[in-house]
């Protein structure tokens, strides 16, 4: 049994996160007007990638991105898809954050190999973004964490299909608005696409990736975009009971991330820092003290 | 195995090999070896055996005593090892240059005064291993003269200002009770007031504080690591300063008690739980300053400070979590940070001492094995899953979380996401990006250099995949202290409130890779290409050095530094300057004219009399 989920969920986050690319493309184009191409487009452009010739910049080039999309898939078998999660006891929440890195980690140093200065501007602005979210990103989790006194996000999850969402539980109300304010930064969509801004420095750390290189990373980030949405699903809307439900509830959050997306220009790196480190963290700071005090 | 014949050979060997090499430089380096690894195997035989031996009866009227148990043979074994890969590391790096023979006599020097340490049984003979470590030490880091003697006058005048400290404690100790026997402190130091226990554990933290770099205290450390021989950083970074962890479970756990320790003070000023918020102030500040720096040893430097700090919120939250989390983080930092400055060290011995981190790059084709052994260092430094930094800083965190001390956790994992731009740089900036024009002909790291980075590599998976092994000897110390059992398995801990189990993420992360893998090889082959072939969005790339290595993280030092100066060191440096011209000022009584010294006395014995007629004493 566990062998079948261990195939079958990192299959269905990249159907969903492929999907949600798809949709993505079709529904900002609808917000402009425009007509857009149609929903499995991402599919088409990932397998004709897989034909198209590339070039390499040596071994830790091609190491590099198969790091990152290894750290992504793995990081799928951590988190719970409704009630699917073939890696529960292996180490929790904090295995997971960790995890979290390794893709980043692994573009960083693929693209390092390349000296393309647009990919090293791509690669200091992702590390400094991800600085700036990981702040009100770790008080809202240990908030979380200390407030169900568990550091495995199945528990997590469990208990609040039985008590209720964390999302609207009063302790942890403040927790997830700062969540959803730094959703999009988790994404690295608008307004903190600081990171692959393709008009200012040409998709930043995937300038050298073609073909297959660019066919694993179009996946890679599909995944990322399934695992942002699906943690935040998981940590404040409760899970599911069924894969139907958890899809729906991803679906909607998709949906609204998007608008923000349409309707937000680009920050600057350091202007998406400086928010990111007041509002939310204070919030998320806020929270925290709420949890301890409601602990207490 | 005897602890006293171990010590003569430890310091015999020193001061053989420095007489060895006044015959022949190649003798003098196979038995400089010969004895850093005939320590190692001694120690090896001492696993598992608790006893006390005295080895002389009449200093100062009181028995010098050995001991050993499972906390010192842990921390000897360590000592030894990384003594011993450090000395083969030197072997090539030292070649050619003046006053080796003095170099290899205070390196086996040292390492032999920090066993006299771990295996002292008493205080006066831990004082004096102490002294001895810490003036061999001294002479070490001002090795390299210039700033290296400024460096190491500051690191030794602070730690006399340590050693004083431990000093009055330790005569406080033997006023109290006459007897500096540790196991014989340990029971009688039940009786004593909680106010005398809070003395003797901040006067005993202040050496030790000093020793682990711990903040406000740890100005000595970045100027001394950046200016102390490279090989040398090994050992001084990896378990000279980590002789402070061993003070601190010393005096908290086996003289003072751990119950006793963790019920000083009251609510939120309990001493551990100040110590432990100290420990994370040490982990966030020196992560930002380190994430500044441009030179490698300044960036490892300040980065061994912060990692001092988990080890010291580790063993500060009083948990047996907790405690094994800072114990093996001590072991797994000494592992990886050796490994690191192994790596630059060669990359200085290939590039005649360039350590300036935005003049290198692209050393990934030249030096591939030197590059292997970074990325690992690295990956244990953040604490990338299945490295062994991973497993203890599991431990911390968790613990952190599950005890409620959200605020700490938080210190320690923001401190671990700083840790990784600092990383970043570090391997990006020395093996990444473009390789300099006048580089191109730099060759592989030697041999001997090799073997210890790639045992300390292999040393960094082997603890991160099976962390059971280290753990249950830690496990060992953590009951001796009176701590509950952890449910230790050999790939990591069970328990309920979550498991970790490093061999189902090995098995994970290898099946996953390789399907990865193999979706890269379904496509077409990629074009080698030169690593100036790159797009540019029709912008032409200048070929020796595009500027975006400097200044990497630019809009973030513009955010962060203005509020990073080190603001401590600057207060001791005016303190210093202060208490010079004082003594400046005191100086100019002596005149050396006799007269006014004849001045002096008559103008005293005026006084004098003065005094007795006015008062009619």
């Amino acid at each position: 049994m566990q062998m079948i989920e261990m195939i079958l969920s990192p299959l269905l986050a990249l159907i969903i996160g492929i999907f949600f690319l798809g949709l993505s493309r079709k529904i900002m184009a609808r917000i402009q007007w425009r007509y857009g191409p149609p929903i499995t487009q991402p599919v088409i452009d990932v397998i004709r990638l897989f034909s198209q010739k590339s070039v390499s910049h040596g071994k830790l080039f091609n190491l590099g991105i198969i790091f990152s999309l290894a750290g992504s898939l793995v990081l799928v078998l951590f988190l719970p898809l409704a009630q699917i999660c073939p890696l529960s006891g292996s180490g929790g929440m904090l295995v997971i954050l960790y995890m979290m890195l390794l893709a980043p980690l692994g573009i960083a140093l693929s693209g390092g190999e390349s000296a393309n200065p647009n990919t090293s501007i791509g690669i200091s602005r992702k590390f400094i973004l991800a600085l700036g979210y990981e702040v009100p990103l770790l008080l809202i989790l240990l908030a979380l964490m200390t407030h169900y006194k568990t550091i495995s996000i199945v528990h997590i999850v469990s208990i609040q299909q039985n008590t209720g969402w964390a999302f609207v539980s009063l302790p942890l109300l403040l927790s997830g608005i700062a969540y959803v304010l730094i959703l999009p930064a988790i994404l690295g969509i608008r307004p903190f696409e600081v990171v692959q801004a393709s008009q200012e420095i040409s998709s930043g750390p995937m300038a050298e990736y073609g073909g297959p290189f660019l066919a694993l990373a179009t996946i890679q980030h599909a995944l990322s975009l399934f695992i942002g949405i699906a943690l935040f699903v998981n940590l404040f809307l409760g899970g599911a009971g069924n894969l139907l439900i958890f899809f729906l509830k991803m679906l909607v959050v998709f949906v609204l991330v998007l608008f923000v997306n349409a309707a937000l220009p680009r920050l600057r790196i350091e202007q998406a820092v400086k928010y990111l480190w007041r509002w939310p963290t204070l919030l998320a700071f806020i929270g925290m003290i709420i949890v301890l005090i409601v602990r207490r | 195995m005897s602890l006293e014949l171990l010590l003569i050979i430890a310091f015999g060997g020193a001061i053989v090999t420095y007489l060895l090499g006044k015959i022949s430089c190649r003798i003098r380096e196979g038995f400089a070896v010969l004895i850093s690894l005939s320590l190692v195997v001694m120690i090896a035989c001492l696993y598992g055996e608790n006893g006390t031996e005295s080895i002389y009866f009449h200093f100062l009227g009181l028995p010098l005593i050995m001991r050993t148990n499972m906390l010192s043979w842990f921390f000897a074994m360590a000592v030894s090892a990384l003594g011993a890969l450090s000395v083969i590391f030197s072997l090539n790096y030292m070649k050619n240059r003046e006053r080796t023979d003095f170099y290899y006599l205070m390196l086996l020097m040292v390492n032999a005064s920090m066993l006299g340490i771990i295996f002292s049984g008493d205080l006066i003979s831990f004082f004096i291993f102490w002294e001895m470590m810490s003036w061999s030490t001294f002479l070490l880091i001002s090795y390299n003269r210039g700033p290296a003697v400024a460096a190491g006058l500051k690191y030794i005048i602070m730690s006399i200002i340590g050693s004083m400290a431990m000093l009055v404690g330790v005569l406080s100790l033997y006023a109290t009770y006459e007897t500096l026997n540790m196991a014989t402190l340990a029971e009688l130091i039940g009786s004593a007031s909680s106010g005398y226990l809070l003395f003797l554990l901040i006067i005993f933290s202040i050496a030790f504080a000093i020793k682990n770099a711990l903040m406000p205290l740890h100005t000595w450390l970045p100027a001394a690591y950046a200016e102390a021989p490279t090989p040398f950083n090994g050992v001084l970074s990896g378990m000279l300063t980590r002789m402070g962890m061993y003070g601190f479970l010393l005096i908290m756990y086996v003289i003072v008690g751990a119950t006793r320790a963790l019920n000083l003070g009251s609510g939120l000023f309990k001493f551990h739980y100040i110590l432990a918020w100290l420990g994370a102030i040490t982990i966030v500040i020196p992560t930002f300053i380190a994430i500044l720096q441009d030179d490698a040893k300044k960036l490892l430097a300040w980065s061994a400070v912060g990692q001092g700090g988990y080890m010291i919120v580790g063993i500060a939250v009083g948990t047996n979590l907790g405690l094994s989390g800072g114990i093996f983080h001590t072991l797994n930092h000494a592992i990886y940070i050796v490994l690191l400055f192994m790596c630059v060290g060669a990359i200085q011995y290939r590039t005649g001492g360039e350590r300036d981190l935005n003049s290198l790059g692209g050393f990934i084709k030249k030096m591939p094995f030197t590059f292997i052994g970074t990325l690992l260092g690295i990956s244990g430094l953040v604490g990338i899953p299945l490295t062994n930094g991973f497993v203890s800083k599991w431990l911390i965190y968790k613990t952190l979380i599950l005890e409620g001390y959200p605020f700490l956790a938080f210190a320690a994992l923001i401190g671990t996401w700083g840790c990784i731009l600092y990383c970043y740089k570090f391997i990006h900036h020395i093996f990444l990006g473009q390789l300099p024009g006048k580089y191109q002909n730099v060759q592989k790291a030697p041999f001997s250099m090799l073997l210890p980075m790639i045992i300390l590599s292999f040393a960094i998976l082997f603890f991160g995949i099976l962390p059971g092994i280290p753990l249950k000897i830690i496990d060992t110390i953590g009951t001796s202290f009176g701590f509950k059992s952890m449910n230790v398995t050999i790939w990591g801990i069970a328990s309920e409130t979550g498991t970790l189990n490093t061999i189902n993420i090995f098995a994970a992360v290898l099946i996953v890779s390789i399907i990865a893998w193999l979706m890269l090889k379904i496509g077409p082959k990629a074009v080698s290409v030169a690593q100036e072939d790159t797009y540019a969005a029709g912008a032409a790339i200048p070929k020796d050095k595009y500027h975006y290595t400097v200044d990497f993280y630019n809009p973030l030092y513009r955010m962060i530094t203005p509020y990073l100066k080190d603001f401590i060191d600057a207060f001791y440096m005016k303190f210093a300057h202060w208490i010079q011209s004082l003594c400046n000022g005191t100086r100019r009584v002596y005149t050396g004219y006799v007269g006014n010294y004849v001045m002096y006395i008559v103008l005293f014995l005026a006084l004098l009399i003065f005094i007795r007629l006015k008062w009619s004493l």
